[in-house]
């Protein structure tokens, strides 16, 4: 094909790695939270899909990106309280309610694009007021670690400062610990008088807001626009994160740079004159790679103790 | 409500039935009649005149004699996909990737359709809608495969293989089977031997139909009057104990995906032979994911897919004429969805009733 790898692999491409991760990243530390107290909240991808349309909507009607943020963090809240209720005191099954949510959402941007910003299927105008990049006083001018690291979007620092924060609230804070103790042993947190459903509103409430960020992200920073399927899975992928990380965001990070290293080279190699339809199939792939990667070493991990394997082992699978 | 035993008085256990037949249909008229309510208020929002525009939707489903057969015919592959999602709900295993397996069958009985020439069409149409079975079921069992293995949970890489499998059909119809002389991208047209027969003459809808109800009564009697089918619900039902009472439960994981897949394939041959006649890049508008909620609403049950896809064809038709006509956005018919879905999902309402209903059963028994 006529290029080399030399062209392909720069400094530009893992700054644009830092910028793939940045949505993933937010959805993976949101889910961190549900996970942790219990749910495995399968609607980041319609949380991710209804922030980054109320961004756009808030961004046109105030005029700022964060007033974009505002409103997608409210819509978020708003939809996150929905499946609270749903899941937490009509004993819905979290899956589903998790399935309904993406569908749900899917919908109401369609509707609302449509009833709002009268566009269909897609919304681009000048009027969508986009964060801009910001240039670290210090690192701007030291050479190779300016490109990498500075002029980057303020979400971006967010999101990394977000997983230390996320660190320290679950391994540092006494809600923290309840937070794992109500998904870990659920009797246990309930004998030293945690309230259970409290934490898990709290969790699944915090997931929306961590949501709401990487959604915004995703519709005002880079592209300033909005468009059906702009989330492209990446609510999934962050469900893969988390499992891969085991709900550590350390870990966890690990899996969202390789993903967003993945979406970066996809649009660099589009570049090339490659098939996009081929080279687009990448970040999938990658997701699938690293699942099953993760999933090898858990059981290679696991078979080591000489329990006796009956029955246990073939029931999860089914499921 | 429970017949836990051989005891109860006959009169009982007729109230019973009676009471479970009621909350059903009650159960869904409500949720029926608050999805299209909170539709009403939404295009009453946008100045809009809600009446009138369910006026031009219930023409443009069901209006005239064609508008019925349109229906019919939309419904086709939503019945399928709706098996599809019904079968592996039934066995618990929550297959997200309808819509890829819906893809891939549709291109692999397309490339039959447009490669293969010279045989009769009562050869090639099957040769076809084998092709598009088999490859949707293939495409569906890498992960189940991954999660019999090495235990990956099914849900996220079914979900990957859906924009994977859209993405190799949508490479293959750019580049290797592109037609030069297609308007939008599409494969080569299908041989004439290829397109399904029309049922009546001058109407859209195709012999895919009835197709589509052989395999509803087909998946019915696999379930629920075989022992493999027994199986795959027993597992569904609770994989523990079908594990601990010696059932196959790998097998049955792995059957049920494969069914789904080959139901959900089929589906997609058929709109592409009946159709479409040739292979459209972005041709399904989410009936994967549609099956999947028509699964829900029928509460997995295969019988229940005939009007659950019924009413979601009626609602995808009448919607454009609605939008044609009253210049309501059609995507008011996706909050509706939506709205259906989510009091299915939370199920409150034939809660209800059957906590008031099941007093006057308990009553009467003593």
């Amino acid at each position: 094909m006529g290029f080399d790898i030399s062209r392909i692999i720069t400094l530009s491409l893992f700054a644009a790695t830092l910028r793939m991760t940045t949505p993933i990243l937010f959805a993976t530390l949101g889910g961190i939270f549900s996970s942790h107290t219990g749910i495995f909240h399968v609607g980041l991808e319609g949380l991710l899909d209804i922030a980054a349309f109320f961004a756009v909507v808030g961004s046109v009607r105030t005029g700022s990106p964060w007033g974009g943020l505002l409103y997608a963090i409210v819509a978020c809240l708003v939809a996150s309280l929905v499946f609270a209720v749903v899941h937490l005191e009509m004993k819905a099954n979290e899956i589903i309610v998790g399935l309904a949510m993406n569908i749900f959402a899917t919908g109401l941007t369609n509707f609302l694009l449509v009833a709002i910003l009268d566009a269909v299927g897609f919304y681009q105008s000048p009027e969508i007021i986009g964060f801009s990049q910001v240039n670290i006083p210090v690192l701007k001018d030291i050479p190779v670690i300016s490109e990498l690291l500075s002029g980057h979007f303020p979400l971006v620092y967010f999101s990394f400062l977000f997983v230390l924060i996320v660190y320290i609230l679950l391994y540092r804070t006494p809600f923290g610990f309840h937070l794992r103790a109500v998904g870990e042993k659920i009797e246990a947190a309930e004998a030293v008088g945690i309230d259970p459903k409290k934490i898990k509103y709290i969790g699944l409430l915090i997931c929306g807001v961590l949501c709401a960020l990487g959604g915004t992200f995703l519709s005002l920073s880079y592209l300033n626009l909005f468009s059906e399927n702009m989330t492209a899975g990446r609510g999934w992928v962050a469900l893969a994160a988390i499992n891969f990380g085991e709900m550590k965001p350390l870990r966890s990070l690990i899996a969202c740079l390789i993903f967003g290293f993945a979406d970066a080279l996809a649009l660099r190699l589009q570049q090339f004159g490659l098939p996009s339809q081929i080279v687009l199939m990448l970040p999938y792939v990658s997701t699938l790679i690293v699942l099953i990667a993760s999933a090898i070493s858990r059981e290679s991990k696991k078979t080591t103790p000489s329990k006796p394997q009956k029955g246990g082992q073939e029931v999860e699978a089914a499921v | 409500m429970k017949n836990n035993s051989l005891k109860t008085p006959f009169k009982t256990r007729l109230k019973a039935i009676l009471v479970e037949t009621f909350t059903q249909v009650a159960n869904y008229a409500i949720i029926l009649l608050l999805s299209l309510l909170v539709g009403a208020v939404v295009i009453y929002l946008t100045g809009k005149d809600p009446i009138a525009a369910y006026q031009a939707l219930w023409k443009g489903a069901f209006g005239n004699w064609y508008k019925v057969t349109d229906t019919l015919d939309r419904s086709t592959v939503l019945i399928f996909s709706g098996l599809a999602a019904a079968v592996a709900f039934r066995t618990s295993i929550f297959n997200l990737g309808l819509e890829g397996q819906l893809y891939i069958g549709a291109f692999a009985a397309a490339l039959v359709g447009f490669t293969v020439k010279g045989l009769p069409a009562v050869v090639h149409i099957p040769l076809c809608l084998l092709a598009g079975a088999l490859a949707g079921g293939i495409w569906s069992l890498p992960p189940i495969l991954f999660k019999l293995k090495w235990k990956v949970p099914v849900m996220v890489p079914t979900l990957m293989l859906n924009y994977i499998g859209i993405l190799f059909t949508s490479y293959l119809i750019a580049f290797p089977f592109k037609d030069p002389t297609a308007q939008m991208a599409g494969s080569p047209v299908l041989e004439a031997t290829a397109r399904l027969p029309k049922l009546i003459q001058g109407h859209t809808v195709n012999i895919g139909f009835p197709l589509a109800l052989a395999a509803m009564f087909l998946v019915h009697w696999f379930m629920f009057r075989t022992k493999m089918g027994y199986e795959l619900r027993m597992v569904g039902y609770n994989p523990d104990f079908a594990a601990s009472t010696g059932l196959p439960v790998n097998r049955s994981a792995l059957l049920a995906m494969m069914i789904s897949g080959m139901l959900v394939g089929l589906g997609g041959s058929i709109v592409i032979m009946g159709f479409f006649g040739r292979f459209m890049g972005g041709f399904s508008v989410g009936y994967g994911w549609d099956g999947m909620m028509i699964s829900l609403l029928a509460q997995n049950h295969p019988l229940g897919v005939l009007p659950a896809s019924l009413f979601y064809a009626a609602l995808a038709n009448g919607a454009l004429t609605m939008q044609s006509l009253t210049g309501v956005p059609q995507t008011v018919v996706d909050m509706v969805k939506g709205t259906i879905m989510f009091f299915v999902t939370v199920q409150v309402f034939s809660s209800a009733i059957r906590r008031r209903l099941s007093t006057w059963v308990s009553t009467s028994a003593e």
